[in-house]
């Protein structure tokens, strides 16, 4: 594209030569798109969204209770796609309403942790002083105390369910998004902008919505992300570790802890919960790669 | 420089202290305790009752129990399980071996591998290794630690043994519950090959990724490019100029990652089957005994307090910008 080099407007503007007509979201987008692994994730991600929501109506049916006189199905029968667990149960029916599970879990928890992050991050970072030291103290405790004590004291505390572990992940999940935002925040804060916003009049309030949080949100979409990852990935450990589902639960954690067993004789019961749930956090994780990259400033305009 | 390291032991000692009596707390929130989990679903008379709450000090309130948590915790006495009344010191000193040994070698594999890859992406910027590295390590975060260990006892043991015979290819030993002694080399170097490898990989991937990027910043630096136009070898200019400079954040970083490996390691060791605190832990809590695991979870807190105070330390000798003014670091 031919820029006229000397463009007054541009230079007003201060628009990048390279692509100025492109705002810096369209900018993001379009390098976002451009990246080959974060398209594939995002591909595999809807599939596997679309299966969590359809598949349990296209594959009805038990999925909760053992069936006696079974026999433990190889993969790809006609009678059970992806064959039955070692009491019997239908695997594709199973995985699909983990898949669900998890999503549906990953979901809630991010926007929770997302909200709480922001919320208390942003106090912490844009007042600072005594609210920052002990948010920051607040954060180095919670942070050192093993994942372990708070799954097993929440199971007991509050009982077995979906809310409870959705609980316990928001719990530990918070303050990695709170120490990010309030980095950030910190980072616009003391740009020359918001003093300059401060000179004119503007009042806490109006800075923090006007300026501070549309310039301090890009690492935050990058965390939703990765937040939505960690979800996942963190109930599958509370479950392999029967302090978050269990059984007859259909959860991915479940039923690769209940596959551990018998995967010397049927690996299938491993390799069908355990590729799914891969497939799924990879297809994540490669998207918000994708978007660190595309929102990062400095690779601005870069091939 | 000493009120900087007065400072942060202050903090240390001050979070440590938050996160155990946190840890205190939701342990006595848990329903049911050492008498109930006695006494189970039988009727015991009430002086029984009375007397076994005596026993276990259950009669006095929450504060002296506390008080009494932290007192013997600075004695050293960890508490004891309310499910079969075995000191969890007895369970630490059992189970540490195998923890220790694992944790070494899963160090080793951590740092090491994290050198080996982060200075070769580095240094071969674009390259076809590069991409393996940046791409692996963003996968390998992906997924969790159980799964690869799971994984790993398939594809190095079930399926080299089943399908292909080989032998040579099974790396699926159990670890000896107390049968090694305590050393480096334990006679049966293959079975600490796998669960070194899963402990360590992940902080591993996440410790290259840094590497590299702290050297590609440092490799932008004026001074680098003065040590090329010196006429310096490439070879001198990475590991002399670019390496030292790039390996400041890499330290903290490591030692984190070090301090996260317990984490990793209670996954590990209950995929491994290996007897250690992480599969003690794990066992405990899916059997609902507070206490082992918050005896546990204290060994765990204090070591982990430890190497990050050892680190931040040696930290401040090593860079100087630290020991001048406080505002660098905190």
């Amino acid at each position: 594209m031919i820029v006229p080099f000397n463009d007054p407007i541009a230079l007003v503007l201060d628009r990048d030569p390279i692509s100025p007509d492109l705002s810096y979201w369209g900018d993001v987008r379009k390098r976002f798109f451009r990246n080959k692994l974060a398209v594939a994730g995002l591909t595999v991600f809807f599939i596997l969204v679309l299966l969590a929501i359809f598949g349990p109506l296209i594959w009805s049916g038990d999925y909760k209770n053992a069936r006696s006189g079974f026999e433990n199905f190889r993969l790809f029968n006609s009678k059970a796609v992806f064959g039955t667990d070692d009491l019997g149960r239908d695997m594709l029916r199973r995985t699909v309403r983990g898949l669900g599970i998890s999503l549906r879990l990953a979901a809630a928890v991010t926007i929770a942790v997302t909200l709480l992050g922001m919320v208390l991050g942003g106090l912490a970072g844009y007042f600072g002083g005594w609210i920052d030291n002990v948010l920051g103290r607040l954060i180095d405790a919670l942070y050192a105390v093993p994942y372990v004590i708070i799954g097993i004291a929440f199971i007991a505390i509050f009982g077995r369910s979906f809310w409870t572990v959705m609980g316990t992940l928001v719990f530990t999940g918070w303050l990695s998004t709170a120490r990010l935002f309030r980095a950030s925040v910190l980072q616009v804060r003391s740009q020359d902008f918001i003093e300059a916003a401060r000179a004119t009049g503007a009042g806490s309030k109006r800075i923090i919505l006007q300026h501070v949080v549309p310039n301090a949100l890009p690492p935050v979409v990058v965390s939703i992300a990765f937040s939505i990852a960690g979800a996942i990935l963190a109930e599958s450990i509370y479950s392999f570790l029967a302090i978050g589902f269990i059984e007859p639960t259909p959860a991915l954690g479940v039923m690769i802890r209940q596959a551990r067993g018998n995967f010397q004789a049927y690996p299938h019961q491993l390799f069908v919960p355990a590729s799914v749930l891969i497939l799924l956090t990879l297809s994540i994780v490669f998207v918000g790669d994708g978007l660190r990259d595309a929102l990062d400033p400095k690779l601005r305009g870069a091939e | 420089m000493g009120s900087y390291l007065l400072k942060r032991l202050g903090l240390t000692i001050f979070v440590v202290w938050a996160a155990l009596t946190f840890m205190f707390v939701l342990i006595e929130l848990m329903p049911g305790d050492a008498v109930q989990a006695k006494a189970g679903e039988k009727a015991v008379g009430s002086a029984i009752e009375a007397n076994m709450r005596a026993k276990y000090g259950l009669d006095k309130p929450v504060i002296v129990r506390y008080g009494k948590y932290l007192g013997n915790l600075v004695q050293g006495d960890l508490g004891f399980s309310f499910k079969n009344d075995r000191s969890v010191n007895t369970d630490l000193k059992e189970t540490m071996k195998n923890s220790l040994r694992l944790l070494f070698w899963g160090g080793i594999v951590q740092i090491g591998g994290s050198l080996l890859f982060g200075f070769i992406s580095a240094a071969k910027k674009g390259s076809w290794l590069d991409k393996f590295t940046t791409t692996g390590s963003v996968a390998i975060q992906a997924i969790p630690v159980f799964v690869t260990g799971l994984l790993a006892q398939v594809l190095f043991g079930v399926i080299p043994v089943q399908t292909f015979k080989a032998q040579w290819l099974n790396f699926n030993f159990a670890w000896p519950i107390d049968g090694w002694k305590l050393g480096i080399f334990p006679p049966n170097f293959k079975a600490i090959v796998l669960p070194a490898i899963v402990v360590g990989v992940v902080q591993m991937a996440f410790l290259a990724r840094l590497l590299r990027s702290s050297m590609l910043e440092v490799l932008r630096a004026d001074y680098l490019r003065t040590a090329a136009a010196k006429g310096l070898p490439r070879r001198t200019v990475l590991v002399k100029h670019a390496m030292r400079n790039a390996l400041i954040p890499y330290v903290t970083a490591a030692g984190l990652a070090l301090v996260e490996i317990f984490g990793i390691a209670v996954q590990t060791e209950t995929v491994f089957g290996i007897y250690g605190i992480g599969s003690k832990v794990a066992e405990a809590a899916s059997i609902q005994d507070g206490p082992v695991v918050l005896g546990l979870s204290t060994v765990v807190i204090l070591a982990a307090a430890l190497v990050t105070l050892l680190i931040d330390f040696s930290y401040s000798l090593l860079d100087p910008r630290i020991r001048v003014g406080d505002k660098v670091a905190v």
